[in-house]
């Protein structure tokens, strides 16, 4: 699926976080990977994957082991796929205005319920660079229901993906690296115990 | 509120008559056992002498042995199974203009395929100068009786239009309904024009499956029909009707009052099984286009549990006089309730489409009355409904 293809629609919404529900044909984005939500005009918004869910579309109707193999499954219980859907919850870190700059801050507007959704490039990814100010936001208001050390991991591997990995992406991960040792203050044995999880 | 308290005692005189009732019915299943069996020997002789004698009460008509028992063959796959579902909102008499909502659901399922299933829904509005001439006259005095009718015509018209569109060449096919094909419940409108009307419509569609050649049959849980615990209590001499003495059988026991046809065919039939076709003989079927009339068989259908229930399975004449459709039937309904755990899963699936929850019946009246609102008409809501729906302290 190329990246200009939604992957999925916003169906909650707040400036803080918003709820995706990702299409039955749209591979599910990773927990700690960036996706973007294109509003009116030249609103771009960016949020950080921190939980994905899969279960039942309807909340009377509970998912149960059914001892068939997937073809099984699919050729004698067809309808149970469509009884399933995967939804993302997104942070919302950064925003692109009018302008066309990045600002790694809360959007003054949420997104529109049913606005689509896409994936992050690795461009648009080395875009949210140092000073890295969206760690700030992470690490000091996480989502409560998410270890944010095992987020943190999630979005320094990002980084180091997207800036090429073996071929480049170290001097990326060593500046994020920095300015999460900061805003950890200096706590060592817990920026050790992320680093080390990264590579 | 319910004070269960107070009901103790009344509850311990229940358990005594339920525990009657149950030695009773051992009895009279029995007997009625040992009537089939013997009726089964000359079951020719015993349709001849029901036709001749005309009892008042339904009476099953034979077509073949009536203990016969057939064991399910194999579903075919691919298979078509195609079925619908609906429900409604009644009219509320607080509510002016009248006005009433049906939902009926269109299920599609390929099996043995991995082809997309049809899961849908298609709610329909209908107010007086929605329906047709007439019509209109019952809605104030019929009125869940008629929106019942008009419900169960939407689904048979939707369960056909299903049928067409998920049909593949070559593919057998096999469309359920739910609940009975026999439309007796529309008589007692007081109004024969209305009567008629709904029976012409509703035998059309049955038609248009006939003249499609798409088997359809409908599923009925738990039945509470008697028809041929009535024609063994003709041959014991029970109804007010002259048994020829040819026919005339005469096991011992209690009388078959109160014993239903599930609960004969219970003892006779193994999991999975089927009873022997008969013919529903109901007045209304003289209103049933030839090659439309309702047969029926029994099922005893498994369950993962132990306590496996009784069906009753009803399919036009036109299906019955082609042993492999009753065989394809047979053998998708068992399967059906395999999957389904005892209720066939294409309409579980498809009752599951169809219902209208709670919270979407709040939704369409709040936008009812916007609606309503906007247009600088008066709310439709009175406030009994709402006192009702939201007591206050």
């Amino acid at each position: 699926m190329s990246e200009r293809e939604p992957i999925g629609e916003v169906i909650e919404s707040s400036t803080r976080q918003f709820v995706v529900e990702v299409y039955e044909e749209a591979e599910s984005p990773a927990f700690g990977s960036w996706i973007r939500v294109e509003g009116d005009g030249d609103r771009t918004l960016f949020g950080l994957v921190s939980h994905v869910e899969t279960g039942s579309y309807d909340s009377n109707r509970e998912a149960v082991a059914l001892g068939l193999s997937p073809e099984e499954r699919a050729e004698e219980m067809p309808m149970v796929q469509e009884l399933l859907r995967t939804t993302v919850r997104a942070q919302v870190l950064a925003c692109r205005d009018r302008e066309g700059r990045i600002r790694q801050t809360l959007p003054p507007h949420p997104p529109d319920i049913h606005d689509f959704v896409h994936l992050c490039t690795d461009e648009h990814v080395r875009t949210l660079d140092a000073p890295f100010d969206f760690l700030r936001t992470l690490v000091e208001h996480p989502d409560p229901a998410v270890p944010v050390d095992d987020l943190l991991v999630a979005v320094l591997r990002r980084i180091y993906e997207a800036n090429g990995g073996e071929h480049g992406g170290r001097e990326a991960l060593v500046a994020a690296g920095r300015a999460l040792s900061r805003l950890l203050d200096d706590d060592h044995e817990r920026l050790q115990s992320i680093l080390r999880r990264v590579l | 509120m319910l004070d269960l308290s107070q009901l103790r005692a009344q509850l311990d005189d229940f358990q005594k008559f339920e525990a009657t009732v149950r030695d009773r019915r051992a009895e009279q299943r029995t007997r009625a056992t040992d009537a089939l069996r013997a009726c089964a020997e000359h079951w020719p002789e015993v349709q001849a002498a029901v036709e001749e004698a005309q009892p008042r009460r339904l009476v099953a008509a034979l077509q073949e042995s009536p203990d016969r028992t057939v064991r399910a063959p194999d579903r075919p796959t691919p298979i078509t199974v195609v079925a619908t579902d609906g429900s409604q909102i009644y009219p509320d008499r607080h509510v002016d203009p009248t006005f009433f909502l049906l939902n009926v659901s269109r299920v599609g399922f390929q099996y043995g395929t991995q082809e997309d299933p049809v899961l849908e829904s298609v709610p329909r509005l209908r107010f007086e100068d929605d329906l047709s001439e007439h019509i209109d006259e019952v809605l104030g005095s019929m009125t869940t009786e008629l929106v019942s009718a008009l419900r169960d015509e939407m689904e048979l018209e939707h369960l056909l239009a299903v049928a067409q569109e998920a049909q593949v060449e070559g593919r057998p096919l096999v469309a359920l309904a739910d609940g009975t094909l026999i439309r007796w419940m529309i008589r007692g409108m007081n109004n024969e024009a209305v009567e008629e009307a709904l029976i012409a419509r509703y035998t059309e569609h049955l038609r248009s499956f006939q003249q499609a050649g798409l088997p359809i049959a409908s599923y009925v849980s738990m039945p509470a029909t008697t028809e041929v615990v009535n024609l063994l209590r003709f041959v014991l001499a029970e109804l007010d009707a002259a048994v020829p003495e040819n026919i005339g059988v005469s096991p011992e026991g209690p009388s078959l009052n109160g014993l239903l046809d599930r609960h004969v065919f219970d003892g006779v039939l193994a999991p999975g099984h089927r009873s022997a076709t008969f013919g529903s003989t109901s007045h209304i079927q003289r209103s049933y286009p030839e090659g439309t009339e309702v047969c029926y068989f029994y099922l005893k259908v498994p369950s993962s549990t132990g306590a496996g229930e009784m069906a009753r399975v009803e399919l036009p004449r036109w299906v019955v006089d082609e042993p492999s459709l009753v065989d394809r039937i047979h053998a998708t309904v068992l399967r059906e309730c395999q999957k389904g755990d005892g209720y066939p899963l294409a309409l579980s699936e498809a009752h599951e489409r169809a219902v209208i929850r709670a919270s979407e019946r709040e939704a369409f009246f709040r936008l009812m009355e916007r609606r309503l609102r906007r247009a600088g008409l008066s709310p439709t809501d009175s406030r009994k409904r709402r006192s009702k729906q939201a007591p206050r302290v």
